[in-house]
This record gives structure tokens, C-alpha cells and sequence, in this order.
């Protein structure tokens, strides 16, 4: 292996070449669908729709099915009541699709352009490269991205005005600065690939900048453990959220909590707590390495948490003071309609990205040197594999592509903003026909 | 002297396979194209070899000593990059061989799971999100329930408090007894524990042998529970230790002297009344459990009644009854049983069948189970292959390997039960309970897909609640 800079980077402008015409060509399906891609939640076709989305803004002509995937439940049963061609929202009408994210009446009132932003992804599990592309891609779009529980490296400073800064157990980067920086802090309770699990980073991962970056120890796995030791209730959640205000009195605070049977009853506790944003993070989803069993079986998927939390909030008088994402397991424009429908105010997505830039859910993140697509490594090598500003229009060519479909979704519904489809599950269709292949056993379709 | 406290564990090694498995992708290069790969990236890095030869595995698939034309597909994982960055002549594909692991009930990829769990004794951990289908029936049916912010356990899975998945095993008296003088009449000691809910059942007819009852036995021991074994095998291989759960028929009376001494728990294979007081005479210490199919509550009951407290309920490998019901609505059906005759806590309920994989211990604790018994798993675990559907202990389609070795499996065995008692450590600590005890019957911890779907879709066209 090269070990000097610049055949680092003539190896990996090498690959790069390669890897991006390959990227080119599977999603124009010049060579069919690679048979050993996808799996019941992300098919080969979505994960090439991705690409073709993220290669050209638009949405993929080539019969590539890009609204659902094949799980059998949940969003992938879900359809819309488009109405009569006649009934549509003219093309002149234009289609908003910004949301607020400050209902609570007081305080610096922040939209976003577009109803979704990026999930947390700490610096470790993916590279600073990936990092940066989707800093710029949020600045691009005025939406957000955020930092995840890795800290803050400092090319990421100048686009701090569209980066979240998280705050998870293990407090890792988490210093003055970057609460002042961020115009939204993140508290993350829990996070739904390993729910009541907390953070873990292997130790070949936690390189030494990694580990500055973290305060830490070079190549010491680091955990984020799961709980808060400081919050046993919604005071001393409070507290956490006072804090925030202190030593930033500007920021938003978002809640990240994870479905148990009484995510209504948290969802509740977050807002009385102080939170402007409730962000659900379903089982289903989440980047990073996880357990399996943790993965399929701890908590519920989102397409339940969210009916249940958007009816406990409206019983209790609150919905319109708080706004609520929905994330974890959010692959498409259609699934992020179906969560509005559902209830949610707006999405986050995390995976979404990642395959924009070339990921193929292999789920060998951890392995070894880490992603061989240069996304979740901090291999020096590999990471070189993901050029910042090509990650850039990737990802804005992707969400460009993904306003599309949400703003036609609309228009076939006869709506004219996006707000006006939160908690409209009447404007949705259960697909039995769909909701096939349950046999006990056959969960997956791994190798 | 007292006994020093000592904290539970499983000794853990690594203990590879002993016959490949198939890989999990086959990876086909077309030579004709590496050839042209190659010739024109030499010319076009000007004969720099680092440049010109490097290639886009990095999990060392062509890093053998012909490269791409001869792949070392077993280090696949997978990752398509070769196939992307040269998809005119690199194909990936998902090994057939592979697929037809297990049979259509222990599929595939629990058979890689098991695998690798023996194989490392470490928890399966993969990135990316879930991959498989959004529910299931059965097992897949539900989701446990986690605790968001207030819990009793805090830091458990991580080491600096501990879960207990300490089980009782016996018939637990329902209240203190005093004699005249206010002095407390000691229960009988007919309750013992097992430091984790995971017995060993008897392997079938077609895999056992000598090593195999050997090995389970001793991988009892290490890891502190109980392996099951026919009472002509106890004798035969004069087995001894508080680890063998002797299986004692009608018609045993007369060989029962060749039962170890120290014997904790005996099962009786079938009912028989003789048989029971001859046990419970002659081996005052022993809990005596009975075996039972599943789906039987009037028996179990009227069994309770004769005195029985502990039982082993069984459905087919598949988790099955004859009349085609799963094991996990049978477990609930026995469970509620005892409960609404208030004698569930008098009653250990240990069950098998379809119990596959580590996921699948929690989720039957929860259905009602103390315990469970496993049966193929522990096959699976040493390797051994199944021909066509493997149901039943009469079924003759599974072969373990000539290769298997007692040492090797006693790793196998152990590697498995420490990485499915961390898997029950994850759910426990999740949940926020700080013993498995807690977990039994819990129904209310669980959250069953067919309610969540009725709640979160009604009123939605097309959903009609099924």
C-alpha cells in the first residue's frame, strides 16, 4: 500500500475515475441490475435510482423504481390517493416545501427550504471528506446537516450556520465553541439502529486525528453509553436543554429519542422540557455498525411511532408548537411524504446520502479498513476516494431530484405546500397486495 | 470459609470452522478484459507496477498470487466495488451454495449467524440499517420494547452493572412456613438455579454419538448448565456431574442406580405415576421435570395437580405442534394457563422448538418461558448439514462433520452460548431490566406488529385491520 501523499492520491484519483463511470453506468442500466445488490428494505432498483438521482437531478426515466422498496410493510404498503389529472395544483402554482423548525412562538424563528435535512454521522464513522460534501450540499439547499457525536473538525467551521451540532453521552467534541456555532444542538437520547444500546467506535477507526478530534485515546474503542447519567426525568432533561440555552441562548434544541411503546408519552416530556424538535429515529434505519438483533427487534419502526406521537401531541394541545421529524429508515421522496402523511413535520436522512455517494449497503462499515467506497473510513487512502466537491453535487443533484418527486407528490394530491400534508393519512392507500412473503425465517436476503 | 463472589462468564476462543462453508459470492473475472485492464493502464501509468496493478478490493480477493484471474472468492464480503468500478467484466453474485444452507425453516442465514457466533462467540454487528423484511409471522411478529430515559439498569450492557440471567429451576414454594415456635420451616430444596436460561436438549438419533453427548456435556459444565442425555447414554458413557439432566422413561425404574448421585434436574420423557414417586423417593434432592408436547394446557394442569412443577414443553425443530400451531402462540397458551389458575410462579416452564436464533430467547421468555431447551442450533453450531427439511428428531437428513473433535466442540458450544447471552444482554439492557426473571411472561414489554399496524393505519383506504 502507497504510504506518501501524492500516490495516495494518484491511487485513489485512479479509483475515483473508475468508480464514478461505474456509478454512471449501472444506473443508466447498461449492464441490468448487479444480481448480488440490495436487500428487502434498499432493492438494487432504489439504490440505482439513487445514483442515477445523484448523477443527473432528476428523477431516474429509465424505469427504475424509485418511490419503494420490497419489505412487505410499513412505507413499502403505503400509496397515495392521487387525485383525477383535472384536480392537480396547476404547474403555476408553485409548491412550497420549506418548514419551520421553531413553533414554539419565542426565539429566532429557522426554516428550511426543503422537509428534510441530514442525520447526525460523527467524524470516525464517516470521513471528513463526506462530512464536508454534505455541509456544503446543506448550505446549498439551506437546510442542515450534523456533526454526530464526533466532534467538529474545523474545515467544517465555515458552514457552521447549516450544521447541527449533537450531543450524545460520550460528549465527545463537544465544547463551548461548537454550542455557539451551531444554530440547532442536538441532544441524542438514543438512535434507532441500537436503541438503548449507545455509541460504539471501534478501535481501528478512532485514528489519531480522530481521537484529537474527540479528546480521546488513538485506536481505543470508544463508547457512548446509553443513557444520560444526568437525566432521570423530564426536569432534569430540562436542565439539559437550560444549559443549550446558556451558553447559547440562539440555538434550537432538538430532542433525538428513539420508539418504545411510550414514545408519545417522551415525545410529551421533550416538549414540556423545552425542545423545539421532536426527532424520531425509528428502528429500522441508522448508518453505523450496530448489533443485528438490535437492528430487527429493539424498539418500533417509524411508520407506527409517528401516528401515535402526531395524535398524543394534538390531544395534548401541543402539535403546532412543536415540530416533529421523522427519521430511520426514510430511503425516498415517497417514503418522506408517507411520514408527513403519517404525521411528521419533515424527515431526516442519513443512509439516503450515502448511497447518492456511492454506497451499496454492503454493510461492511467496520471491517477491516473501513467502507471501500472511501464513505464510512478514515483510512487515509480510501477516504481520498470521495472528493469533497463532487460529493457536493452529488448530494445537491440528489435533493434536487428527491423536491421533484415530493412537489409532484403534491400536485397530485392537490396540495400547495407541504405542511398542508401533515397528518393527512386520508390521503393515503394501504396496499394489500403488497404486503406479502411474511414467512417466519426469511427476514433477509443476505449472502 | 464462604464462597467468594464470582461473576459469571463465558470463556470464549476462537474456533474456526473445520469444513469451509461455501462462500457467500461467487466473483467471475473476465480474463480477456483484465488482460486489456491491464496492459492499458500499464502503458497509461507509464509502467509504474504500484499504480497500474492496484486493485479495487480491499478485502484481498485479488491479492493472490494471479490476482484477478484467479479470485479468492471465499474473502469476498460482498461490497460490489469491483463490480462497479468494472462492470464490463466483473460479475458478483450471491453463491447458490451458500442459499441452500439449513432448510426452509432454519434458513441460510441463520445458519451464518450460528455459525459465526460458535466460530468468534462474538455478537453478530453489521453497518448500514436493517436489511430484512418490515414483519413477520411468528417471532417476527414482534418488537421488544426499549426504555427511552429512566431505567434501572444505566450503564449494564457496558459492563459496570450486572444483568443477571440467573433462572430458577424447580418448584418455588408460594409462601413461608412457621411451626409452632415462630421458627421458619425451611422449603425443601426442590428450586435450583441456572446462571443463564439456555439448557441443552438431546440431539437426534441421526447426529448422536459418543463425542457429540461427550462434548455437550463438558460444554454444560463450562458454561453452567445442563445438557440433557438419554439414560442408556449416561450409563453407557458413565457420565457424572450435576451438569447431565438424565431423560428417564416408563419402564427405567430398574437402571435408575446408574443416574449420577448429584443429579439436579431428571426428565421424565413421558408420564408416568410410578415412575415420578419412584424419582422423588429416591432422589429427594432432584427437581423432576416432565415432558410435554405443546398445546396441551388441560394436561399441564392436571399434571401440576399430581405434583409436577417443572416442565419441558416440545414442538418439532420448526416450532411446530401437529395441528400446525407455532411455538410462540403455544408458549403464550401454556403460560396464561398457570396464570389464571394463579399457579404460574409455582411452575418452571422450560421449552423447544424453533428456537433458531438468539433473538429468539428473549422473544420466548417474553411469550412465557423460564428457559429455553436447544436443539438444532447446537447442531448448526458444530457444523452440521441438513438434507432437505430437518423437522423432527426422527428425520434422518443432518450430518455432522468426521472432522468434529470434543475439544472443538466444546468451544463451538461455548462461543454460541456467550454470544446469545450477550444478544439477551442487549434486549435486557434496552429494556432497562436488571434480570431475566423480569422478562418472563412481559407481554406488556412487547410490542406485537399486528396491534402497532391496527393503531398507526386505521382509517387508511385498503387497511382492514388483517
Amino acid at each position: 500500500m502507497a504510504t506518501d501523499k501524492a500516490s495516495l492520491q494518484q491511487l485513489a484519483d485512479k479509483h475515483a475515475e473508475l468508480l464514478r463511470a461505474g456509478y454512471r453506468a449501472w444506473s443508466s442500466l447498461e449492464h441490468d441490475l448487479p444480481p448480488a445488490m440490495g436487500d428487502f428494505r434498499w432493492t438494487a432498483e432504489l439504490i440505482l435510482a439513487a445514483w442515477a438521482m445523484a448523477e443527473r437531478g432528476t428523477l431516474p426515466d429509465n424505469g427504475l423504481e424509485f418511490r419503494r422498496g420490497r419489505s412487505g410493510g410499513g412505507f413499502d404498503v403505503l400509496d397515495f390517493r392521487f387525485l383525477p389529472e383535472s384536480e392537480w395544483t396547476p404547474a403555476s402554482q408553485e409548491i412550497g416545501l420549506e418548514i419551520p423548525l421553531n413553533r414554539r412562538g419565542e426565539g429566532p424563528l429557522r426554516k428550511i427550504d426543503l422537509p428534510f435535512y441530514g442525520g447526525g454521522m460523527s467524524y470516525g464513522s464517516v470521513s471528513e471528506q463526506v462530512m464536508l460534501s454534505r455541509a456544503r450540499a446543506a448550505k446549498a439547499w439551506n437546510t442542515f446537516t450534523c456533526t454526530g457525536e464526533g466532534g467538529y473538525p474545523p474545515s467544517l467551521v465555515p458552514y457552521k450556520e447549516w450544521i447541527i451540532t449533537q450531543v450524545a453521552t460520550g460528549m465527545f467534541g463537544v465544547r463551548e465553541e461548537t454550542i455557539q456555532y451551531a444554530p440547532i444542538v442536538e441532544f441524542k437520547y438514543a438512535q434507532g439502529a441500537k436503541p438503548g444500546l449507545g455509541g460504539h467506535l471501534l478501535g481501528d477507526k478512532s485514528t489519531t486525528t480522530v481521537a484529537e478530534l474527540r479528546e480521546s485515546v488513538p485506536w481505543v474503542s470508544l463508547f457512548s453509553p446509553f443513557p444520560f447519567h444526568s437525566v432521570y426525568s423530564v426536569e432534569d432533561h430540562r436542565k439539559h436543554v437550560d444549559w443549550i440555552q446558556t451558553v447559547n441562548p440562539d440555538a434550537l434544541v432538538s430532542v433525538k429519542v428513539s420508539t418504545p411503546a411510550d414514545v408519545d408519552m417522551v415525545a410529551v416530556g421533550s416538549y414540556y422540557a423545552g425542545a423545539h424538535i421532536i426527532h424520531l429515529d425509528g428502528s429500522y434505519g441508522g448508518t453505523g455498525a450496530a448489533p443485528e438483533i438490535a437492528k430487527k427487534n429493539i424498539a418500533m419502526p417509524i411508520e407506527f411511532a409517528l401516528p401515535k406521537v402526531h395524535g398524543y401531541l394534538e390531544a395534548e394541545g401541543i402539535r403546532d408548537r412543536v415540530t416533529l421529524i421523522a427519521s430511520g429508515g426514510i430511503r425516498t421522496a415517497d417514503d418522506m411524504a408517507k411520514a408527513i402523511a403519517l404525521g411528521a413535520d419533515g424527515c431526516v436522512i442519513g443512509t439516503g446520502d450515502l448511497v447518492a455517494l456511492g454506497c451499496t449497503r454492503c454493510s461492511n462499515c467496520e471491517r477491516g479498513r473501513g467502507c471501500p467506497f472511501g464513505l464510512t473510513t478514515t483510512d487515509p487512502e480510501l477516504q481520498l476516494l470521495v472528493d469533497p466537491s463532487w460529493g457536493e453535487q452529488r448530494l445537491n443533484n440528489y435533493y434536487s431530484a428527491l423536491a421533484q418527486r415530493l412537489t409532484d407528490i403534491l400536485r397530485r394530491l392537490g396540495l400547495k405546500s407541504i405542511d398542508q400534508l401533515r397528518g393527512r393519512k386520508d390521503l393515503l392507500v394501504y396496499r394489500k397486495d403488497l404486503a406479502t412473503g411474511r414467512h417466519q425465517g426469511t427476514m433477509t436476503n443476505d449472502g | 470459609m464462604t464462597e467468594s463472589y464470582k461473576r459469571y462468564h463465558i470463556d470464549t476462543a476462537p474456533a474456526p470452522d473445520v469444513i469451509p462453508w461455501p462462500s457467500r459470492f461467487r466473483v467471475r473475472v473476465g480474463r480477456l478484459g483484465l488482460a486489456k485492464l491491464l496492459i492499458k493502464e500499464l502503458y497509461h501509468y507509464r509502467g509504474d507496477l504500484e499504480l497500474a496493478l492496484s486493485r479495487p478490493c480491499v478485502y484481498g480477493v485479488f491479492s493472490g498470487p494471479l490476482g484477478g484471474f484467479m479470485p479468492r472468492e471465499r474473502l469476498c464480503v460482498g461490497c460490489l466495488r469491483c463490480t462497479t468500478q468494472h462492470p464490463d467484466f466483473v460479475e458478483v453474485t450471491r453463491n447458490p451454495a451458500r442459499r441452500r444452507l439449513g432448510d426452509s425453516y432454519f434458513t441460510a442465514e441463520f445458519v451464518g449467524a450460528v455459525a459465526y457466533e460458535a466460530a468468534t462467540g462474538n455478537i453478530p454487528v453489521k453497518g448500514a440499517g436493517y436489511r430484512g423484511r418490515f414483519a413477520g409471522d411468528g417471532w417476527d411478529g414482534l418488537w421488544t420494547d426499549m426504555s427511552e430515559i429512566v431505567r434501572p439498569t444505566r450503564d449494564g450492557i457496558h459492563g459496570r452493572e450486572f444483568i443477571s440471567t440467573v433462572v430458577d429451576i424447580g418448584g418455588k414454594p408460594q409462601h413461608l412456613s412457621f411451626d409452632e415456635n415462630g421458627r421458619m420451616i425451611p422449603p425443601a430444596a426442590h428450586v435450583f438455579q441456572l446462571p443463564l436460561p439456555m439448557l441443552f436438549g438431546p440431539p437426534p438419533p441421526v447426529a448422536a454419538s459418543r463425542d457429540l453427548y461427550q462434548l455437550m456435556v463438558r460444554a454444560a459444565a463450562h458454561t453452567g448448565t445442563l445438557a440433557f442425555v438419554p439414560l442408556e447414554m449416561v450409563r453407557s458413557l458413565d457420565l457424572s456431574g450435576n451438569h447431565v439432566a438424565p431423560l428417564v422413561g416408563p419402564g427405567d425404574e430398574s437402571q435408575l442406580t446408574a443416574l449420577p448421585v448429584d443429579v439436579r434436574l431428571i426428565v421424565m420423557t413421558d408420564w408416568s405415576k410410578q415412575l415420578f414417586d419412584s424419582l422423588r423417593h429416591r432422589f429427594g434432592e432432584a427437581v423432576i421435570a416432565v415432558q410435554l408436547p405443546f398445546g396441551q394446557p388441560d394436561r399441564l394442569l392436571a399434571l401440576l395437580d399430581s405434583g409436577v412443577r417443572v416442565f419441558w414443553l416440545t414442538a418439532d425443530y420448526h416450532g411446530r405442534t401437529a395441528d400446525g400451531r407455532f411455538v410462540f402462540d403455544l408458549i403464550r397458551e401454556a403460560h396464561l394457563s398457570l396464570v389464571d389458575v394463579g399457579q404460574r410462579d409455582r411452575v418452571t416452564l422450560l421449552g423447544s422448538g424453533g428456537l433458531v436464533a438468539a433473538e429468539h430467547v428473549p422473544k420466548a421468555i417474553i411469550a412465557g418461558l423460564d428457559a429455553v431447551v436447544l436443539d438444532t442450533p447446537l447442531l448448526v453450531a458444530l457444523q452440521a448439514e441438513f438434507e432437505g427439511e430437518f423437522r423432527s428428531p426422527d428425520d434422518r437428513g443432518c450430518g455432522l462433520p468426521s472432522e468434529l473433535t470434543v475439544e472443538w466442540g466444546v468451544q463451538r458450544l461455548q462461543n454460541l452460548m456467550a454470544a446469545w447471552r450477550d444478544q439477551l444482554l442487549e434486549i435486557l439492557g434496552a429494556m432497562g431490566l436488571r434480570e431475566v426473571r423480569r422478562l418472563r411472561g412481559e407481554m406488556g414489554r412487547a410490542m406485537l406488529a399486528k396491534d402497532l399496524e391496527r393503531e398507526a393505519f386505521a382509517g387508511i383506504e385498503g387497511y382492514d385491520g388483517h
